[in-house]
Formats: C-alpha cells, sequence, structure tokens
C-alpha cells in the first residue's frame, strides 16, 4: 500500500518537474483552459443572476380581478371569503372603487367638473398576491374566478417574466451547448499538448517499457501532468471570474446615479469555485488519460 | 531455463529473420549469440524479452510459453531480465542514482531498499562516487556501466546485452566482459549477442547465427570440463 502511494507521489513529482521545466508552455496552457472555461463560466453566472431577479418578480406579481359596477356588498363579501380560502393566495387587497377614484384624482389632480366626468368610471376590484407561479394552477385559479357572479374582469400582468424565463432558458441550453463544445475543444488540446509531451519522452517511455513498466505506470506523470494542466486552468477561471464581477459590479454602482438603479452580481459561492476547478481537472485527467494511453500504445521498442 | 523449438521469425516483406532456431539456453550459462549483422542475433533477444513474437514455433521460460504470453503479462516476464543495449538507453535528464532506481520504481520497491540496492548496485560497476552525476558527462564505458548497473539492481535471474560493447574501445569492452563473468559466476544467466567472440577462459556457450539460421552451437563449458 505504502509502495503504491510512493509510486503516485513519483509520477506527481515527475509531471510537477516536467511542468517546471516547461513554466512558460505550462502557463500558457493554463491560460487556454482557464480562458475557455471562463466564456461559459461567466455566461451561465450572469444567467443565474438574472434568472434570480426574475424569480423575485414572480413571487411578487398580482393578479387583479376587476368587479362589475353594479355589484352589491354582500357579494364582494363572498368573493373575497372565497379569494382567503383560496390555497395559491398569499395575500388579498380590496380597493374600492371610490378610493380607487380619489387616488386616481389626487395623483392626475383631476377635478370632475374640469373633465366633465359625471361619475366614477372605475369599478371596485380586488388585488391578489400569489404564492405560486405554476402556469397550471394560476390558470385553474383564473377559470375558477371567472365563474363567480359579479367578477368583469381578471388580468395577470406577469407575461413578460414568463418570456424573460424562456429567454433565460434558451441562453442556458445555449450556454451549456457552448460549454460542451469547448470542452471538447480543451481536450483536444490538452490531450495533443500530451501527445506532443510522450514523443518528447519517447526515450524514457521505451526504456521504461524494455525494463518491465506497465502501460498504466508509463501514463501515471502525464496523467498528473493533464490534472495539474486543469488545476491551474481552473484556478484562472475562478480568479477571472472574480475579478470579471468586481469590476462589472464597479461600474454598475458608479453608473447608479445615471441609470437610476444598479444590478450587483453575487460572487461565486466556494462550492461553485470548487465545481469549476474540478471540472477544468477532470477535463485535464480525461484527456491527457486517452492522449498518453494512445501514444504509448504506438511505442514499441529495441533497436 | 529458456527453449527454442522450431522458432520462425518472419517480419513484413517476407524477410525471414529466424528460421528453424532449436536452441536450449541452461541457468547459469553464459551464452554469446554471434555472427555478421543481419544474422538474426537481436531478433533472437527480442523474442526472448517479448518484444518480438515468434511467426512459428514455441519459446518456453519458466514453464511458460512466450509466443502465447498475454500483452498484459508481458511487463511482467521483461523485469525478470536485466537488458543492455549498444547504445546504453540512458535517460539523460536523470542522474545516475534515478537512472538505476527506475527498475526498483517499477518494480514497487520501497524507498529504504531502493536506496541500497542502486548504491550496491553503482558499487558493483565502480560507479558508486558518481550517483549525482548526469549520464552526459560519462564516459562511454562509464555510461554501460551505468546501464548494467540499472540492468543487475532489480536482481533479474537472466541478463540480456545487445552488442553491449559494439561502441567500445577494446579495454572498455573487456572491462565490460568481465563484469558480465562476474555475474555468471554468482549465477546469473547472461546472454550476449556480439559480432565477434571475445577471448574468454570462461565456461560459455557459442550460438551462431547466419542469415537466420544457427550454424553452429558449441558449448565450451563442457568442453573446458
Amino acid at each position: 500500500m505504502l509502495n503504491y502511494f510512493h509510486n503516485h507521489f513519483q509520477a506527481f513529482n515527475r509531471a510537477m518537474v516536467r511542468i517546471f521545466s516547461n513554466l512558460a508552455s505550462s502557463f500558457m496552457m493554463f491560460i487556454v483552459i482557464g480562458v475557455t472555461l471562463f466564456l461559459p463560466s461567466s455566461g451561465l453566472l450572469i444567467v443565474e443572476n438574472i434568472a434570480q431577479i426574475s424569480n423575485n418578480i414572480a413571487y411578487d406579481a398580482e393578479l387583479s380581478l376587476f368587479l362589475k359596477k353594479n355589484i352589491k356588498q354582500d357579494q364582494i363579501d363572498f368573493i373575497q371569503s372565497a379569494l382567503s380560502k383560496t390555497s395559491v393566495i398569499k395575500r388579498v387587497h380590496f380597493e374600492s372603487k371610490l378610493t380607487a377614484w380619489d387616488k386616481l384624482q389626487s395623483k392626475l389632480n383631476l377635478n370632475p367638473l374640469d373633465t366633465g366626468i359625471s361619475e366614477n368610471p372605475l369599478p371596485d376590484a380586488f388585488f391578489i398576491s400569489l404564492n405560486t407561479f405554476d402556469e397550471k394552477a394560476i390558470n385553474v385559479l383564473i377559470d375558477n374566478l371567472k365563474t363567480i357572479d359579479g367578477v368583469e374582469n381578471i388580468f395577470f400582468d406577469a407575461g413578460w417574466v414568463k418570456k424573460l424565463r424562456s429567454i433565460l432558458y434558451l441562453i442556458k441550453i445555449g450556454l451549456a451547448f457552448l460549454g460542451v463544445i469547448l470542452i471538447i475543444v480543451l481536450i483536444v488540446v490538452i490531450g495533443n499538448t500530451i501527445r506532443l509531451q510522450t514523443l518528447t519522452h519517447k526515450d524514457e517511455i521505451e526504456v521504461s517499457k524494455l525494463i518491465g513498466a506497465t502501460n498504466s505506470f508509463i501514463q501515471r506523470p502525464f496523467i498528473y501532468t493533464g490534472l495539474m494542466y486543469g488545476l491551474g486552468g481552473g484556478f484562472i477561471t475562478v480568479f477571472t471570474l472574480k475579478l470579471s464581477i468586481e469590476i462589472f459590479n464597479k461600474a454598475s454602482i458608479n453608473l447608479e446615479a445615471m441609470l437610476g438603479g444598479t444590478f450587483i452580481l453575487k460572487n461565486l459561492i466556494w462550492q461553485q469555485n470548487l465545481t469549476i476547478i474540478t471540472i477544468a481537472m477532470l477535463i485535464g485527467c480525461f484527456a491527457s488519460f486517452f492522449a498518453a494511453r494512445q501514444s504509448i500504445k504506438k511505442f514499441e521498442i529495441f533497436k | 531455463m529458456i527453449t527454442f523449438d522450431k522458432v520462425f521469425k518472419r517480419y513484413p516483406g517476407n524477410m525471414d529473420a529466424l528460421q528453424n532456431i532449436n536452441l536450449e539456453i541452461l541457468p547459469a550459462e553464459l551464452v554469446f549469440v554471434t555472427g555478421p549483422s543481419g544474422a538474426g542475433k537481436s531478433t533472437l533477444l527480442k523474442l526472448i524479452s517479448s518484444v518480438e513474437r515468434p511467426t512459428s514455433g514455441t519459446i518456453v521460460f519458466e514453464n511458460r510459453n512466450l509466443s502465447q504470453l498475454k500483452s498484459k503479462d508481458i511487463p511482467y516476464l521483461r523485469r525478470k531480465f536485466g537488458m543492455i543495449f549498444q547504445d546504453h538507453k540512458l535517460l539523460y535528464d536523470r542522474n545516475c542514482f534515478e537512472n538505476v532506481s527506475l527498475p526498483l520504481d517499477i518494480n514497487d520497491i520501497e524507498g529504504l531498499d531502493i536506496n541500497r540496492r542502486v548504491r550496491a548496485a553503482l558499487d558493483k560497476v565502480g560507479l558508486l562516487n558518481k550517483e549525482k552525476v548526469m549520464p552526459i558527462s560519462l564516459s562511454g564505458g562509464e555510461q554501460q556501466r551505468l546501464a548494467i548497473a540499472r540492468a543487475i539492481v532489480s536482481r533479474p535471474s537472466i541478463l540480456i546485452a545487445d552488442e553491449p560493447t559494439g561502441n567500445l574501445d577494446r579495454e572498455y569492452a573487456d572491462e565490460i566482459m568481465n563484469i558480465f563473468y562476474s555475474f555468471q559466476q554468482v549465477g546469473v544467466t547472461v546472454i550476449i549477442s556480439t559480432h565477434e567472440l571475445p577471448i574468454t577462459p570462461i565456461k560459455h556457450k557459442k550460438v551462431h547465427l547466419i542469415g537466420g539460421e544457427l550454424k553452429d552451437q558449441i558449448n565450451y563449458a563442457k568442453l573446458l570440463s
């Protein structure tokens, strides 16, 4: 067991020697991996932030239920009690036509005499906050409310949120697709680098084979090299993301006065950072494993 | 120990490298495989170390038919041999100690044992004082001695040397041969391919190949005894 770890430590050591002996090209590889992973990661970060905002908007959305003009108070009471018993409704606010009319007049500085409006044109209304955003549940609620006597119109003004969500969903799919393509690109790039390294270490591979090394023994330093490329690249991705978020948020705060609001990107939590680094390491490991295996198989020896 | 029975080896292009080889190599025997270039000497060694497989016939080593050996078992077979080459095949980015310790790393030998055995092997070939030296700064003879140290460090039962003195001066060549004789004296089977048979008072077997055929097989060990 101790020998197993000793062997792996030696392979790791050998990989580190290779990385440090070609520090410039190793660093270039870190940057290639880091920047390539930065593209889908930053896209997903922005989409996640926007999705978070859209989720918050969805729960604050209201259903507006307008009543018939000639509705009686007992009907209003009946509707209110029916609404308060409905499970998907979080909060109900009743606004009488008189209150609404007063508010409108004061807001617009209207004088009924000046406008020629002889009577209150506004209906009584309920403003309902929902505790769900499930489309089916909302449609069922709307259909039920329409059947109640005294209900004139119902408006659910959350269509734009749905559109935003659909757009975000499409962007997510696009980013996932881009991510897959970029991962394939990374596998090819890392694999090719490792393949070239096997050619550089051709003599070592040949000698090792001749004196009884198994292919997995020979492969090990190359796999550790790929793993370390992934680690370096992953750190660069995380660092670049953090830097981008800081720069974006500072710019957003500076433009607050001009735009009348801010959009602050949330920083990545440590689990997300770890996930990015792990993915980068797995890509490095996977690419180097297959590239080294293919190359090493080709070396058969003795001259 | 190693038995060749009606072994043929044909390379692509219908070139017969070896034809109908029947040969027996006994434990602790010193065998010189001689013959001109293209005689099949290297092919014979390749077949023993399973770098090549015979086209037909059987090669038996420790009751195992090497021609039917699975690929995954070949590295474990090669660990039983110590191999030495004309061009040394040293790793020039590693020092002498690291070159010699490579077979022990492959064989999963523990760290402390590695240190002891590498120093013993270097001592045996007279390079103990050069363990931190890079091979490039050694002379041809020293490089070959380093290659021998690497071959013996894992204590193989068979040493296979493919023209080990081919690139060396007479003085160095004799030095290398003396090292081989010393191993044969302690019970190691030594198989050496060479163009010319060295003048030696040691009991040995000569296997002479011409054009892939075994032309001559003389056991000087029996003659001398």
